[in-house]
């Protein structure tokens, strides 16, 4: 499961055979850790001009938990280490020339980027009825923050926070999703756009325990990115419930025992699946507060061979437990204190991919379900996002043949596989307290895959 | 002493000790092996052709390393009683050494020992100093031969005096197997069934039942090839019939033969009834036991507290022996 | 048989309605985890009891959330031990996810090792010593103890004890070649040297019990216990291990045709015919398992649901040495007496889950108390004991269809009669009870009293006709 091509590449005289032969030098993405810096160097803050929504992020930035050991600068004169972050603040422009500076700008500060570093724009979502020049300046900048991110090495990423109509920088999700993009747990998310559509949510009383006193069920957890979500989760504070059919019972729960939560062994197609989460839930845990939908099986046939079981098993695992424990949840008193769905769809239920009509369909599916189901959640501070992973390093892509799976893993903008738990980690913040106001949405962990969106 | 004396010669050869049932075999085997003394026969006529003495042995005790491996080996509690079964080991050779007596009108090799009878009338501890005394008796026809009964009886002191009473009697019958002797008739217990001794009653002299139906098992006696081996070393009955095949096929058996007395002395211990001091324990021998060999073994109780016992060849039903304990 | 007659005994009944025991306490059941059962030398080959006890505890623990508890009291054993297990159930809790300072202690009953272990904790929590428990067992037949022969062991004692070198040396030159065979375990009673089946096939023929009877139960047996995976029912009951997902032994289309092509192993030899088939005898079989109870106080605080209630439990012995009684018949003894004492009869009970150690154990001890000279004679009762609704009979399966690693298997029932009785008290709202009955080696029988834990303490008299 190790990317030793990503070792290699990295060492020294592996280092430099691989840059005289023009080979692609993925970078080592900065990851996780307790002690982790918010940011690798200082944090450079560029807007237009005296952009009152620059000094507004800079001083978010500056206030939030962690943020005073940060050094802010709002221009990069004078820096003598190399940039952590920068933070492109395009909240305010109103036509396609007002680009110009702050870009510019970075396209100086982006030779001093540290390894590692990141670049976060910020912008406001372009509708119809913005006036062209408005809808032209916002749209630009998805554009560039797009190409942007495939230009950054080094394991640096580029993505960018959209604030829809009426949610100001001062949102919560806008802080939280800030927080995220900075931090080292968007590690393998790149070349994304996350849209905040509301003010809803609220900042955690600790963000190294975000998910305190809540109560989270991961179905799937056995194994594989399941069980790196359940991992989080618990490490966030969660109260962690593990789900997974009884034949994966033993590694269920040797996962409970090292989360320090329950298993429940369960076939989640089973239509009491929804009440038995529940009941367990809330009889051993008092309530419920998070569902991840992480479980999901493939069965991958051209449609042209596909038969009805392959084609029913998939989407009835994949895609009809989640509407039916939805249903449950949505109906239940318990699910009620700002509740949160993540769902995991896939890129290829976006991008589509050969031989997966069954599983895109599914993960489509998802995508389509978790938009509709938010705004059911709304009501009581809830949420339904979902979650789409690309090629991340799990035994069931250990198994894909050597040469494709190596083609796979270059294939996007990092040039190299996500792991688990950087799809956990995505998770997790979209499970938070802060990212009440990110609803509906789909957020890639995918390196920035070259094929789709 | 009571009815037991009944029989015995009074002519009385104390033995200095009693003999190793080793030598006794190698002087009745071996042609020319000098033989322990004896007085000519011709007393009073029930003792016709046996040797008219009783031998005795005083001062006999038990050895008591030999004593705990004998119970290890038998399933006995390794107590500081004498089982039964131990108290023949240790009294039967006196017996045995009649059997080479000059005037014992039976060859020793080749005898096949029918039935066995023993009455214990209180436990005997193992440090007391016993005194066995001897005699041969009843030689009488048989289908297949001559038999004739062995009584051993081992006395111990009462009270705080010398006074002795007899604590274990055993009665032993054996087979001269196609001998014949002139002026023996069929044993008179056959057509006086009243008469008073224990052993003759509960043996059959002739063969065993011609119909033997097996009942239900209770045990089941899986018997390796040592087992002859290690229970000739607890006994000191180092017959070669039962020590190996190679030794038992040069006296005629397939292979090893199991101790006879083996046999009935496990099922006593199994039988558990031994342990109150005061019984009767008999034996009737069919079929021998071949070494390694398994054996079905049924031991059950009666409302009494007595037990009746059997053992036979699980595969083809054939008796191996059946015995009882009664309590008395 | 030969059926001495006996003094009957005299069994103390309290009046109706009144429990034997004191009500102010109660030893509930929890739940319960064990791993599959697998036949011996299959999936399980290379775990030890102590692999598969910590197996059996980490799902338990991962079940009810007990990382890191400590536990009142953890007692287990297992029958076929090495040596160097002598604190099995004490390592398994330090191997486990429980908390280090959870006590324990190992336990032996044969077969009853495991429901032996229930009572004597549920005691011990209605005494108010402890609040929480985990009662259970293992056994292993592929890894069963192999011991040095007698001879070459008392040569180490000697040479171990020995003082000088010279002493050390001739104690091992008594050390005969035939004393490094090992001894591999023996499952036979040390007293008879027959094999339990042998035992058995005995008491069969005995009670003149017939083949396609045997056949019938171990082919329900099978279907139930297959019937009961598909419906879920052990999904709460059961963490795979090894890869094993369920009992290893369980063969869902067994039927009454395919057991009666199979030869009968057992009462071979005997004068009537033999009925004792691999079929319906219970298969050599590794497996562990484990019983969560508590009292109620102890299992609200840690948000924990009660199933059941363990009422009474009673162990009775059979003297089968000399053929006196079937080796196996100890429970007909025993649940005459428990359902006396505690004013019960037969009808009260929903669910009998009797071990199947045989088939034909589970239908002599129904035959027994369907006989009046044997409840009169044995059992001291004024006539028949009484009949059981067999569709209330092992109805999740038992061992002929799950395995029986000895000292695995009364956990796995104790578990399994306190979920259906806390299912069938849900559906209908009324207390509901299970008869748990385990025949084991040495002439040994317990059985205990399952009951729903719904009911409050003294609602017995309500539903209680007792009528003895």
């Amino acid at each position: 499961m190790s990317d030793s091509y990503v070792s290699l590449v990295n060492g020294g005289l592996g280092g430099t055979v691989a840059k005289k032969l023009g080979l692609p030098r993925p970078g080592v993405l900065r990851r996780q850790t307790p002690d982790a810096p918010f940011a690798p160097g200082p944090v450079l803050v560029l807007g237009s001009p005296a952009s009152a929504d620059a000094d507004a992020v800079a001083q978010l930035i500056l206030t939030s938990d962690g943020g005073a050991d940060l050094d802010i600068r709002r221009a990069a004169a004078g820096a003598s280490a190399r940039w952590g972050a920068v933070v492109v603040v395009l909240s305010d422009v109103e036509h396609p020339r007002d680009l110009a500076a702050p870009m510019l700008d970075l396209s100086g500060a982006l030779r001093a980027l540290a390894p590692g570093g990141r670049v976060v724009t910020i912008s406001r979502e372009a509708t119809s009825s913005d006036t062209p020049s408005v809808a032209a300046a916002r749209q630009g900048v998805d554009g560039a923050l797009r190409s942007l991110a495939k230009e950054l090495r080094a394991g640096a990423t580029g993505n960018g926070i959209v604030l829809a109509g009426g949610v100001d920088l001062t949102a919560a999700s806008v802080g939280a999703a800030l927080r995220f993009f900075l931090s080292p747990r968007s590690a393998f998310v790149d070349g994304q756009l996350l849209t905040v559509s509301s003010v809803a949510g609220e900042a955690p009383g600790s963000w190294d325990r975000p998910l305190e006193g809540r109560v989270a069920v991961v179905t799937g957890a056995a194994r594989g990115i399941g069980a790196a979500i359940a991992r989080v989760l618990a490490r966030d504070g969660a109260r962690v419930v593990v789900v997974d059919v009884p034949a994966a019972g033993e590694a269920l729960a040797a996962l409970a025992n090292e989360v320090r939560g329950t298993a429940l062994q369960l076939d989640i197609t089973a239509p009491d699946a929804g009440e038995r989460i529940i009941d367990h839930a809330v009889s051993r845990h008092g309530g419920l507060d998070i569902v991840v939908h992480n479980a999901g099986i493939t069965r991958d046939k051209l449609l042209a061979n596909m038969s009805p079981e392959q084609w029913d098993s998939v989407l009835a695992v994949n895609i009809g437990a989640q509407l039916t424990i939805n249903e449950a949840l949505l109906a239940s008193p318990a699910f009620t204190r700002s509740p949160r769905i993540v769902s995991l769809a896939s890129t290829s239920g976006i991008a589509g991919n050969r031989g997966q009509t069954n599983y895109a369909a599914s993960k489509g599916g998802v995508i389509g379900m978790v938009r509709a189901t938010g705004p059911l959640l709304a009501g009581v501070g809830g949420t339904a996002n979902a979650v789409a992973p690309g090629f991340i390093e799990t035994e069931m892509t250990s198994r894909i043949p050597f040469a494709t799976r190596e083609v796979a893993r270059r294939l996007n903008s990092l040039q190299q596989a996500g792991l688990p738990v950087d799809v956990a980690e995505a998770v997790a913040f979209l499970a938070g307290p802060a990212a009440g106001g990110i609803n509906g949405e789909v957020l890639r962990v995918c390196g920035q895959n070259l094929v789709g969106a | 002493m009571g009815p037991d004396m009944v029989g015995r010669p009074s002519a009385v050869k104390t033995l200095p000790g009693v003999p190793e049932l080793g030598g006794l075999y190698a002087r009745a085997v071996l042609p020319g092996w000098p033989r322990l003394p004896g007085r000519s026969s011709g007393a009073s006529p029930d003792h016709a052709s046996l040797p008219d003495v009783t031998y005795r042995v005083a001062d006999v005790v038990a050895d008591p390393e030999q004593l705990l491996r004998y119970q290890r080996l038998l399933g006995e509690p390794a107590d500081d009683a004498l089982p039964a079964g131990f108290v023949h080991v240790l009294a039967f050779p006196v017996a045995m050494a009649l059997m080479i007596h000059p005037d014992f009108p039976l060859p020793l090799a080749g005898m096949v020992h029918l039935a066995n009878a023993v009455t214990m009338s209180r436990v005997i501890r193992a440090d007391e100093r016993l005194e066995v005394h001897a005699w041969a008796r009843r030689l009488a026809l048989h289908p297949r031969g001559t038999q004739v009964e062995l009584v051993t009886e081992v006395s111990a002191r009462y009270g705080a005096g010398d006074a002795m009473e007899v604590v274990w009697r055993g009665v032993s019958t054996y087979l001269a197997k196609g001998v014949e002797r002139s002026g023996v008739t069929a044993d008179p217990v056959d057509a006086d069934p009243v008469d008073a001794d224990p052993v003759a009653v509960g043996a059959p002299v002739a063969d065993a039942p011609a119909v033997f139906t097996p009942p239900m098992p209770t045990a089941r006696w899986t018997l390796d090839a040592g087992t002859g081996r290690r229970y000739a070393a607890v006994s000191g009955d180092r017959n070669p019939i039962h020590l190996s095949a190679l030794t038992a096929k040069a006296f005629g058996f397939p292979r090893a033969i199991a101790h006879g007395m083996y046999t009935a002395a496990r099922a006593l211990a199994e039988s558990g009834a031994g342990r109150g001091g005061a019984f009767e324990w008999t034996v009737v021998f069919a079929k021998p036991v071949l070494l390694p060999g398994t054996v079905a073994v049924s031991i059950t109780g009666d409302d009494a507290g007595g037990f009746v016992y059997s053992g036979w060849n699980a595969r083809s039903g054939k008796e191996h022996f059946s015995g009882t304990v009664t309590p008395t | 048989m030969p059926r001495r007659p006996q003094t009957p005994t005299t069994i103390p009944t309290t009046p109706a309605g009144t429990p034997a025991h004191d009500a102010g306490r109660e030893a509930v059941i929890v739940g319960g985890n064990r791993i599959p059962f697998a036949r011996a030398g299959g999936a399980y080959a290379n775990a030890s009891n102590q692999d598969m006890l910590t197996a059996a505890l980490d799902g338990l623990v991962a079940r009810f959330g007990l990382q890191g508890e400590r536990i009142g009291e953890v007692v287990a054993g297992s029958v076929l031990k090495h040596s160097r297990d002598f604190n099995l159930a004490r390592e398994c809790v330090l191997g486990s996810s429980l908390s280090p300072q959870t006590p324990a202690y190992d336990l032996q009953q044969a077969c009853a090792t495991g429901l032996e272990a229930v009572i004597g904790v549920s005691n011990k929590i209605r005494l108010g010593q402890i609040e929480s428990a985990i009662a259970g067992g293992a056994d292993t037949i592929s890894d069963a103890p192999i011991a040095v022969s007698e001879g070459l062991r008392r040569a180490l004692l000697k040479a171990s004890h020995a003082k000088s070198l010279s002493a050390r040396i001739k104690a091992f030159a008594s050390v005969r070649p035939a004393d490094l065979a090992p001894a591999t375990p023996r499952t036979d009673e040390p007293r008879t040297g027959l094999s339990m089946g042998e035992h058995q096939a005995i008491t069969t023929a005995t009670w003149s019990i017939g083949r396609e009877e045997q056949d019938a139960l171990a082919a329900a047996s099978h279907q139930n216990l297959a019937a009961a995976y598909d419906a879920g029912f052990f999904d709460d009951l059961v963490t795979p291990y090894k890869g094993l997902v369920r009992d290893a032994n369980l063969r869902p289309d067994s039927s009454v045709e395919k057991l009666a092509k199979l030869s009968p192993v057992f009462g071979t030899s005997l004068a009537v015919p033999a009925t004792m088939t691999a079929g319906n005898s219970t298969p050599l079989s590794d497996g562990a398992s484990v019983v969560l109870v508590a009292s109620r106080a102890w299992a609200r605080d840690h948000d924990l649901p009660v199933l059941a209630r363990v009422v009474d439990g009673e162990s009775a012995a059979v003297d089968y040495v000399h053929g006196h009684d079937g080796l196996l018949m100890a429970p007909a003894h025993a649940v005459p007496r428990l359902l006396a004492r505690n004013a019960l009869t037969l009808d009260d009970f929903d669910f009998f889950e009797i071990h199947e150690a045989f088939a034909s154990t589970v239908l002599t001890t129904l035959a027994a108390w369907e006989d009046a000279d044997y409840c009169r004679t044995e059992l001291g009762l004024d006539g028949p004991f009484g009949s059981i609704d067999r569709s209330r009979l092992n109805v999740t399966g038992s061992s002929l269809a799950a395995g029986h690693p000895f000292a695995a298997t009364g956990a796995r029932i104790v578990a399994t009669a306190a979920k259906l009785v806390a299912n069938r008290a849900a559906e209908t709202g009324k207390v509901s009870r299970a008869l748990v009955s385990i025949c084991a080696a040495g002439g040994l029988g317990v059985a205990a009293i399952i009951e729903s834990a719904a009911s409050v303490p003294g609602a017995d008299a309500a539903t209680t006709g007792g009528a003895l």
